[in-house]
């Protein structure tokens, strides 16, 4: 048997099996109960057509006997959560559930659920990664998942679409998505007018208060042929597909909106490659780092790259690009580095918190670039609590300081009115004794055509 | 297969849902049909577009798969 402090901390809810930390390497333990679906799955080829079509993450039996079956799936470097999704990321992510579940369902099998945390992005893709979610199809029953789809991905999107992404952050405070009623008040009363809002959310919402006192557990009654399965799975996946954010963008054209020129930038570019390529880094975290431009100025030296933005419209860039370029090793997602995703769930463990994840990680280098001013002067952070933070987590720190000097530092201190001398501390000898308490600076370069300094530091 | 069948009630998937999924689907069947006929009308005009999107279909083409399939 397994010693109880080795099992997965998220790895509870569902009898089929569980995982656990076989020293650096995370394993998957069937249990008894599941061995029939697991051995059909197998079998019949299901698991080989859905991993080799990059659907499902790869895995490799490492032992069976009478009591369980062991398995031992790809590893992921880097596991992001719901809310740190973009739009397009959240709307993939929809999109390769319901793929799925039609799959399944052409082959005798369901989902038997549609978690959202059953998804997470690996080499470029959302890939499904819970792969013991599937069951046994019985003729003419609905999908007994479908209520998940919806409040962990149908109603976050639709509530995305007319308030924003920053809804996706509502499942921080709700683990087993957005509540159908609470979908429903939140939209516009004209989402009763189109035939899938009006079936799938607000009509779902009435029949669920209505039966809510479910105590006899009827729900074997209800019935449903398998084409009448396969129409909502793919009208849901057309609604979907469809999806657009209207937003307003916190960055957007940023590049556009510069400060500097094109010769500056260039010349930024190139010592941000050097030190990079110097420190022999294979793992390298850009905070802030908008739609990734600077990353990919590294991105053929890395094996991984996680490029993170407040911005989800930035990310969303990035992950187009991302995209586009078919690049393996580029993981974009929205992070607000003024409030970190927390660690949610039973015991506060069940989704790690970031910086809890950014440990494990541990890149080889941290990249803030045009960061430090919005950290200090929006957020009100002192330098040696930012250096802290950075300090949690990287070894190397690449850090652009920009000076008083530069207009965005100005614009950014002009709004603090009567309360400007509170922030006279804002220069670069005090930046320096704040990260000196964690960091020892390597190089410094001031970056040619703008008020800004580049720092190179390894952690002390 | 049904001897096999294990229904895991870990969670509750809700009675109403379960209900309701037989009038989502009534609706989903009319508005794909209605899709379907707009998208032959529009072809027979030539005025259907071809969208372009990394997820184009909810099918997992499996014709790779049925090749090995008949190599073995």
């Amino acid at each position: 048997m397994t010693p109880k402090s080795k099992i997965h901390q998220a790895s509870f809810r569902d009898p089929s099996g569980y995982m656990i930390h076989d020293g650096e390497v995370l394993r998957r333990v069937i249990n008894p109960i599941y061995f029939p679906q697991y051995k059909k799955l197998k079998s019949s080829g299901f698991f080989d057509t859905l991993i080799k079509k990059g659907l499902l993450i790869s895995h490799e039996e490492t032992s069976v006997s009478e009591s369980e079956i062991v398995i031992t799936p790809e590893k992921i470097p880097f596991i992001t959560n719901p809310y740190e999704w973009s739009f397009e990321q959240f709307k993939h992510a929809a999109l390769l559930t319901l793929q799925i579940q039609k799959y399944a369902l052409s082959k005798g099998f369901i989902l038997k659920d549609a978690s959202a945390y059953n998804v997470t992005f690996h080499k470029g893709k959302p890939i499904f990664i819970d792969t013991l979610s599937f069951d046994f199809y019985e003729e003419n029953t609905p999908w007994r998942a479908y209520k998940q789809f919806i409040t962990h991905f149908f109603g976050p999107l639709i509530l995305a679409k007319y308030h924003g992404t920053d809804i996706f952050k509502m499942l921080q405070t709700h683990i087993d998505g957005i509540p159908v009623k609470l979908i429903a008040s939140l939209l516009p009363k004209k989402t009763k007018f189109s035939s899938t809002l009006f079936t799938n959310i607000h009509l779902l919402a009435k029949m669920e208060s209505k039966h809510s006192e479910d105590y006899k557990a009827e729900t074997k009654k209800a019935k449903l042929s398998k084409k009448a399965q396969n129409n909502i799975l793919e009208s849901l996946f057309g609604y979907i597909k469809d999806l657009k954010v209207q937003e307003a963008t916190e960055w957007g054209n940023y590049y556009a909106k510069t400060n500097y020129d094109a010769l500056a930038f260039e010349g930024k570019k190139q010592l941000i490659r050097e030190w990079v390529i110097d420190s022999k880094a294979k793992t390298l975290i850009d905070v802030g780092g908008n739609d990734g431009t600077f990353a990919r100025t590294v991105i053929d030296q890395l094996d991984h790259v996680m490029v993170t933005d407040i911005d989800s419209n930035a990310v969303d860039d990035n992950y187009y690009q991302s995209q586009q370029h078919k690049e393996h090793n580029m993981l974009p997602f929205v992070c607000d580095v003024l409030q970190p995703a927390p660690g949610i769930g039973f015991n506060n463990t069940e989704r790690s918190s970031l910086i809890q994840r950014l440990v494990e990680y541990r890149p080889d280098v941290t990249m803030a670039l045009a960061l430090i001013h919005h950290v200090t002067l929006s957020g009100n952070v002192p330098f040696e609590k930012s250096a802290e933070f950075f300090a949690q987590f990287s070894d190397r720190l690449i850090i652009e300081f920009p000076k008083r000097t530069d207009s965005w530092v100005t614009s950014l201190l002009v709004r603090k009115r009567e309360f400007i001398n509170h922030f006279d501390f804002y220069n670069q000898e005090n930046f320096e004794d704040g990260y000196q308490q964690y960091f020892q600076i390597e190089k410094k370069q001031p970056i040619d055509g703008t008020e800004r300094v580049l720092y190179l530091m390894k952690r002390k | 297969m049904s001897n096999f069948s294990v229904i895991f009630l870990y969670f509750d998937p809700g009675l109403g849902a379960m209900i309701v999924q037989g009038l989502v689907a009534a609706a989903a069947g009319i508005l794909l049909f209605s899709k379907n006929v707009m998208y032959k009308v529009k072809s027979f005009f030539g005025i259907a577009k071809k969208e372009e999107d990394t997820y184009d279909s909810i099918d997992i083409e499996e014709d790779e798969i049925h090749e090995n399939d008949s190599k073995k």
